[in-house]
């Protein structure tokens, strides 16, 4: 248990199993990675703004570049967007919004927080060590068994980061199914609890595989044995099927965590009950968990795999339109009949709605097997998974630290600078992306440095760098936002947005040790998302 | 608290022991196998010719003195055997041997409807009276019988070429007079390209059932089905010249159900825990 | 369960549109991208109904519902009727499974074009190594490009006659991207895949590969010209005899 908060200790930090004070070295780590990776998306994106090796070195060009992608890659989908989104958010209101003090094991809690760290740690490597990995965060053999890049780093990364969110999956689901607030039906929990819920059993349950997948890739490379060596009796498929079957549901613990937020914050700011919350719960999010496991195939349309099962997972993969078809129901219908309030958080989850729908729909033709024949390996593929899962998600971030900054900080966040950093943001995102959606149509590969055969593109791939350019300033207004309002912010109302969820209406804000001055209890007809009943 | 740390440290334990076990195991296995292995003076560079589609065109004479074309086999899988009638030894042998493989395991795949068995002479001193001999020495079962045609060249002349392209290659001992060459069965795929070769007395009957699957490049009969599960488990191994197991998909599948496994103690905990022990 | 409905008839459908779509191709060549951008313009009206949908709808109600005051409060009525639940779950379900479906037919159609090669395709083994495509007629004559010389021709078919490409590769996984033909599919070691194109006239065009493959993936790509037939015979001919 942590101790009362007067003056800041770096013991108390390091030693602490406070699931609010994990929480915030969750977001801290998270952002970290984020900048970092940003920063290579920014070198990546100037790379390319131009034919011919713009500033990598010439003689050496695609090694330094497929670092940059390799880190870019691993450090924004393992190090920010699930400990992101299933870390800081998670551990920050998850045990608020179902009323208990603490997670059920604090100090497993730690323990995965440091794995995170060390994690991020061995990511950061990458930039110390001479032979830095160069296998992009999916490691395909035989490549990352012959390549002279360091692959193990790549695998003890995946290892630490793989181990830090089972850790956390097994503390969550025990949290929430024994510590809800005493007379708390399933049905009454909010829609993010149900999102790190349903997130938490895929991670649980597929990580496993990707570690193995991993483990046999280092035993390839460094122990001799032949798993993925087809010379030898290896299968050389496989590891594309075992990593796929993880890492496609993988998207979907960042998505249903991103979804829960939204739902929180589109119906705070709406002062609306979520639309149809059970077909939301039920259908959409426990759908997702159902079909996420049948659908890895379509990663390998291209990879030779026999017709049928292509034909298979096309129809499987197609299907997944129908739980995420609801939730967008439920998340568009929560703003009928709103009472929409613009803050910040708003601007950010409204934004997300977008964000969504072009991601989302992106995402058909990538499902349909031939369609896909013709996108995939282009920067199609690229731009759609950019924009639901690393933008989309990001903005959900974003959205959360903004709308639950009062909570985490007493203060209210700068609402003219963080308007100022969301223009930015969504700008620059559609000034980056649009383009590459084009050229990724014409035929345009990814993880091309140089695109010599492609003179035609180099207009928009210019236009593409100016948007990440704008990204980044929008970026830097944002974060430097969040450390001005953190600091010298105007002091927030106990409920600044008037939400009905219990992290708001039960406890101060920042909360203390032991989050609840009372015991919560709820009564049948309470819901977290009634408005201005009380 | 502590229980839960002990399930998790038995689990982590127990799953290590499964990734790094086999896989420990497995690189032993094959430091001890490729000294071992038969090379063979005949060995066919398989990754050089698979993929390669039979001439569809060329002519046959079958044991019954029909006029067929090597098309005709084309639309089912087709296991091919080069040999010539007036051999003693090795060519009895290599048809018996496939007979032996066929008999014992595809008791689900029926030879004339799933797949098809071609033995083609190479020799150009065959005639219908030796292919006749030949036929009568071996001891096929009824249900083969339906399924297997022997045939010789029409045309002589083009032996050579009908080899040399699946990477066939036999000389003449005059000495010994005997031709040399590989004991092997090649496994085509249904439109006519070669997808395995079998090497017999290396393989077994597994392995032609295996190979037979993979033939049908995923395209199964309701009664194949339990088959090509089977065949799922294996890969094939160019070093030794026939199936091993495909371990990782195992290992895969293992780690899964450890996943599921830890979910379950997560949803059980406290009724684990809480009862005594 | 929803599911359990849905799959049979689904598959129902996609067997009568493979069988229609088996007995219409019989007959003629048909050009595969020609029927990807068919098809690839009929999915753009398909998302983009359904997109607009949503984006006019959101747009209209972030428009109409902003908050009068501070402590305004939404008016959606708080819960659903059981009816109004389940029909909000039910139609919408059913209507995003017809369009699957829908799309899902259509999709294998075109893809049963992909997987069919033509009879009288001329065959080239393609072999990919790092990084470089070498390219193997009938009667054994190679021919591959230096990237770095630029020099070599590449892969060179006649114009007019299907082209089918027996992939396989030396070391690492590559993959043959023809951007001009909209096809791609993975160059492994120990496998060999297949696809097929119609050069329809005399053209000039390039393989890259699209498959992550270490320092030079960038650059690994060869040109693919169709010549006239005549043309085609005589450049195989002078290139056997070279070699």
């Amino acid at each position: 248990m942590s101790t009362a908060s007067s003056g800041f200790s770096l013991k108390e930090w390091v030693f602490t199993t406070d699931h609010k004070r994990i929480g915030i070295l969750y977001l801290i780590g998270s952002i970290a990675a984020f900048t970092l990776a940003g920063l290579m998306a920014l070198l990546i994106r100037i790379e390319q703004s131009s034919l011919g090796p713009t500033i990598v070195n010439p003689n050496t060009g695609g090694d330094q570049y497929n670092v940059w992608l390799y880190f870019h890659g691993a450090a924004m989908i393992l190090g920010f967007l699930i400990p992101g989104l299933t870390g800081f958010a998670a551990n920050y209101f998850l045990p608020l919004m179902i009323g208990a003090k603490d997670v059920a094991f604090p100090r497993i809690n730690a323990l995965s927080v440091w794995l995170f760290f060390g994690g991020i740690v061995l990511a950061l490597l990458t930039f110390i060590v001479s032979d830095p990995p160069d296998v992009m965060w999916t490691g395909y053999p035989p490549y990352s068994i012959r390549t002279g890049g360091n692959t193990a780093l790549y695998v003890f990364t995946v290892h630490l980061l793989g181990f830090a969110s089972i850790l956390g999956a097994v503390n969550f689901l025990v949290t929430v199914i024994y510590m809800r607030a005493p007379g708390m039906g399933w049905n009454q929990m909010n829609l993010f609890v149900w999102s790190t819920v349903t997130a938490f059993i895929i991670q649980l349950v597929f990580v496993p595989v990707l570690a193995a997948a991993v483990t046999m890739l280092l035993f390839d490379k460094y122990l001799g044995t032949h798993f993925f060596d087809p010379s030898a009796g290896g299968d050389v498929l496989l590891y594309q099927n075992l990593f796929w079957f993880y890492s496609h549901p993988a998207v979907y613990v960042i998505l249903l965590p991103a979804l829960g937020i939204l739902f929180e914050i589109i119906s705070t700011c709406t002062r609306n009950m979520v639309f149809n919350y059970k077909a939301a719960v039920y259908g959409g999010m426990w759908g997702i968990v159902l079909i996420s496991g049948e659908v890895w195939v379509h990663h390998l349309y291209i990879s030779g795999m026999p017709d049928w099962i292509r034909i298979g997972q096309m129809v499987s993969t197609l299907l997944i339109s129908v739980p995420v078809g609801l939730l967008t129901i439920s998340l568009f219908g929560t703003l009928y009949r709103g009472a929409i309030h613009f803050t910040v958080a708003m601007h950010y989850a409204l934004g997300c709605l977008f964000l969504f729908l072009v991601g989302g729909l992106t995402g058909i033709p990538l499902a349909m097997t031939v369609l896909d024949v013709h996108l995939s390996e282009t920067s199609f593929v690229h731009a759609h998974f950019h924009f639901i899962m690393g933008i989309f998600a990001a903005f959900t971030v974003f959205a959360a630290v903004y709308h639950w900054f009062p909570k985490m900080t007493g203060r209210l966040p700068g609402a003219a600078m963080g308007k100022l950093g969301f223009w930015l943001n969504i700008i620059g995102v559609h000034v980056t992306f649009y383009p590459l959606f084009w050229i990724g149509v014409k035929g345009m590969p990814r993880r091309y440095y140089d695109y010599q055969m492609f003179p035609e593109f180099e207009p928009f791939h210019k236009i593409a760098t100016l948007g990440a350019f704008i990204v980044a300033a929008g970026m830097a207004v944002t974060i430097l936002n969040w450390i001005i309002s953190a600091i010298s912010g105007e002091k927030s109302p106990e409920n600044p947005w008037k939400s009905g969820s219990l992290e708001w209406t039960h406890c101060p804000s920042p909360p203390g040790p032991g989050n609840f001055p009372k015991d919560v209890t709820v009564t049948a007809d309470w819901h977290p998302y009634t408005y201005g009943k009380n | 608290m502590s229980a839960l740390c002990r399930y998790l440290l038995f689990g982590l334990v127990t799953w290590t022991l499964f990734v790094g076990v086999p896989g420990a195991g497995w690189a032993e296995y094959f430091r001890q196998r490729e000294s071992d292995l038969d090379q063979g003076l005949f060995r066919i560079d398989e990754t050089r010719y698979l993929g390669v589609k039979l001439d569809t065109d060329v002519a046959l004479i079958d044991q019954t003195g029909k006029a067929l074309k090597l098309g005709d086999f084309v639309d089912k899988p087709l296991i091919l055997v080069f040999s010539y009638y007036q051999c003693d030894g090795s060519c009895s042998a290599v048809n018996g041997e496939v007979i032996a493989l066929l008999e014992k395991v595809i008791k689900t795949m029926r030879a004339g409807e799933d797949y098809r068995v071609l033995t083609l002479s190479f020799d150009k001193a065959d005639t219908q009276e030796t292919m006749a001999k030949f036929i009568a020495k071996l001891a096929m079962p009824p249900e083969l019988k339906a399924g297997w045609t022997f045939a010789r060249l029409a045309d002589p002349e083009r032996i050579k070429e009908v080899t040399e392209k699946v990477g066939f290659r036999f000389f003449w001992a005059t000495q010994d007079k005997i031709f040399y060459h590989p004991n092997v069965a090649m496994v085509l795929t249904a439109d006519g390209r070669v997808s395995r070769y079998m090497y017999l007395l290396v393989n077994s009957p597994l392995d032609m059932q295996v190979a037979l699957m993979e033939a049908r490049q995923g395209e199964i009969k309701p009664h194949e089905v339990i088959n090509y599960a089977i065949s799922l488990c294996y890969s094939y191994n160019y070093k030794e010249g026939r199936y091993t197991y495909n371990i990782p998909l195992f290992v895969g599948l293992g780690s899964f159900l450890f996943g599921i496994g830890m979910l379950l103690v997560s949803v059980f905990y406290y009724k684990i825990r809480r009862k005594p022990r | 369960m929803k599911k359990a409905f849905g799959l049979p008839i689904g598959l129902g459908a996609l067997l009568l549109a493979q069988a229609a779509q088996a007995a219409e191709v019989a007959g003629k060549v048909v050009d595969p991208a020609k029927e990807w951008d068919h098809l690839w313009h009929e999915l753009l009206i398909d998302i983009g109904i359904m997109g607009g949908i949503f984006a006019v709808l959101a747009a209209y109600w972030i428009y109409k519902y902003q908050a009068k005051s501070p402590d305004d409060i939404g008016t959606a009525p708080r819960s659903l009727s059981r009816a109004q639940m389940w029909a909000w779950a039910m139609v919408p379900a059913f209507i995003f499974m017809a369009d699957d479906f829908f799309l899902a037919a259509k999709g294998w159609t075109v893809w049963n074009i992909y997987r069919t090669v033509p009879p009288n395709a001329l065959e080239v083994k393609v072999t990919a190594s790092m990084w470089n495509w070498e390219f193997e007629y009938a009667d054994g004559t190679k021919s591959t490009y230096y990237v770095d010389a630029k020099e070599g021709d590449g892969l060179v078919v006649p114009a007019g006659r299907p082209v089918v490409l027996r992939m396989t590769s030396l070391d690492v996984i590559h993959s043959f991207g023809l951007v001009k033909h909209r096809l791609k599919e993975d160059v492994m070691p120990g496998r060999i895949t297949y696809i097929w194109f119609l050069p329809k006239e005399p053209e000039k065009t390039f393989v890259t590969c699209v498959e992550y493959c270490g320092t030079n993936h960038a650059n690994m790509y060869a040109p693919v010209v169709a010549v006239p037939p005549a043309e085609f015979e005589q450049w195989l001919k002078k290139k056997a005899n070279k070699a």
